[in-house]
């Protein structure tokens, strides 16, 4: 990914929602990280529909797209590429920098 | 005004109650968490509330079956179903339960979900109706008015200056489906009747599948309609969205395109207004060319009338501009205009005005391509050739060009949408 890929505009309207839901995210990775341990696909696929559904409402569209992957690598059962997405999820959490307009 | 908002995401419920809040500063949203309660039961104040906005999948619940017990309350208020992106099917099945809109929650924007409540509150919140509101709840009541056999009309998704286009679904199994409804002023009009109706008998006849295939069409007291595959994937222009595609894949959407104009130009059908918006995609990332509303057979007596200019603007080739009698070659150009916007992200021609826009069809010469993009501006000079007799003379041309100098740009992948 490229350096423009990790900067995400935010509206300033809702800049004291993102502490909440950055934390949040961080919390999904780790459900993340429990769910493919436990080999639990279900709860994989519920938790890439939903990053699916509140990434994008939130200018994170990287989120959004991680989370079609990791839907569609629950529904398969690719645990390969789910620790693949997971792991990149991390690093876009880690190095994700946020401005407001 | 009072709304219930039924999500298993924390985010999202506080993201929608911060646009809500924003419009109506003294609206009361209450946010109900699936995962930490069951549906709610008879003695909830289901009544009390003016819209609830209710999530598909709930965490353990399941909002369709949620929203179809709810529904049977008598005291059910209006319901926004939220779905996930690309999932129609789901949508479908939200509107035959009761739900009176649905939202992707993908492309959920404070302005969709402010004018979607707005909408299902109107009599409450609103004395005098906006023309713009008007017009829309007009067309949300006649989509409920026209009967289709075997086909439920659902929801109206979009307007045009020929027709209403509704989300609709097959009774038997739910395809999703698209119903066009001609405007009545649009049927009172014969020549534009009879070019909805060519649009049916035209597409139909062509059995490509880099066109939308139609299902029926017929007419129902008043109303004309027409029925038709429903795009996962969206048109061009969303796809675009004001950026360039990475030239390998602009090849590949530009030889579908040629492929779409090579069928229909075989069957004697120019299509004459080609642009972002009447290319669709399928869930699979396939390319389809719809809305042959002024499509023409190239075969029939020139209906249109001397002089007469059809089609939009950006997109027009310079004998469209002039009104005169066109062939192959004007479908040529306006596709060649589509892949100048592909590759550059950028118009071919801007201007203040649709008749400036149109002029520099005539009289301008456009700029050449950056110079990363030096390589496509001989495919795109013999496109755009202000001169048709110097343009590629047909789709075969095109495709036999790309071959002989573009064979090794094929994208990996075909990219799917979802």
């Amino acid at each position: 990914m490229s350096a423009d890929d990790y900067k995400v505009l935010v509206a300033k309207d809702i800049a004291d929602l993102i502490p909440v839901f950055m934390k949040n995210r961080h919390k999904e990775l780790e459900a993340l990280r429990v769910a493919l341990a436990a080999a639990d696909f279900e709860q994989l696929r519920q938790l890439g529909h939903r990053m699916k559904g509140v990434g994008n409402s939130y200018g994170f569209n990287h989120v959004s797209t991680l989370g079609k992957s990791i839907e569609d690598g629950a529904k398969s059962g690719d645990r390969a590429a789910l620790a693949a997405t997971i792991t990149e999820y991390d690093d876009y959490l880690s190095k994700v920098q946020i401005a407001y307009e | 005004m009072r709304i219930l908002l039924i999500d298993d995401d924390e985010d999202l419920r506080n993201l929608l109650s911060r646009y809500i809040r924003g419009q109506w500063p003294d609206a009361q949203i209450d946010a109900y968490d699936p995962l930490e309660r069951s549906m709610p039961d008879e003695s909830f104040p289901l009544g009390s509330y003016d819209v609830l906005v209710l999530d598909y999948m709930l965490g353990r619940g399941d909002g369709l079956e949620w929203l179809k017990v709810l529904k049977q309350r008598a005291d059910c208020p209006k319901v926004l179903f939220l779905t996930g992106a690309g999932n129609e099917i789901i949508a479908v099945r939200a509107m035959k339960a009761g739900a009176d809109d649905y939202q992707r929650k993908q492309e959920l924007t404070r302005d969709r979900l402010i004018s979607s409540i707005r909408e299902l509150t109107a009599t409450e919140v609103e004395r005098t109706v906006s023309p713009e509101l008007a017009a829309r709840m007009a067309g949300h009541s006649l989509g409920a008015k026209v009967h289709i056999p075997g086909i439920k009309v659902l929801h109206l998704i979009g307007e045009g200056g020929t027709a209403r286009v509704y989300l609709a679904s097959r009774e038997d199994d739910d395809e999703p489906l698209v119903v066009k409804i001609l405007r009545q002023e649009i049927v009172l009009n014969k020549k534009a009747l009879e070019r909805f109706m060519e649009e049916y008998s035209m597409v139909e006849r062509l059995q490509s599948r880099h066109v939308a295939r139609i299902i029926g069409h017929g007419a129902h007291q008043n109303n004309v309609y027409l029925v038709m595959e429903f795009f996962e994937g969206g048109d061009l222009s969303k796809r675009l969205a004001g950026k360039p595609v990475p030239p390998p894949e602009a090849l590949k959407l530009f030889r579908e395109l040629m492929f779409a104009l090579g069928d229909i130009h075989e069957k004697g059908i120019l299509h004459r207004d080609l642009k972002p918006q009447n290319l669709m995609f399928r869930r699979d990332g396939s390319l389809a060319i719809v809305d042959f509303g002024i499509a023409k057979d190239i075969s029939a007596a020139d209906r249109t009338g001397a002089g007469e200019v059809l089609g939009t603007p950006r997109y027009m080739s310079p004998e469209q501009v002039q009104g005169r009698a066109l062939d192959l070659r004007t479908d040529i150009y306006s596709a060649g205009v589509l892949l100048y916007q592909m590759l550059t992200g950028r118009h071919l021609f801007d201007g203040e005005t649709a008749m400036e826009v149109a002029m520099h069809h005539l009289n301008t010469q456009p700029a050449p391509l950056p110079e990363d993009l030096a390589h496509y501006q001989r495919l795109i000079d013999k496109l755009i050739e202000k001169d048709r007799d110097a343009r590629f003379r047909n789709a075969d041309e095109v495709i036999g060009f790309l071959a002989r100098n573009f064979e090794q740009e094929k994208p990996e992948i075909t990219q799917k949408l979802h």
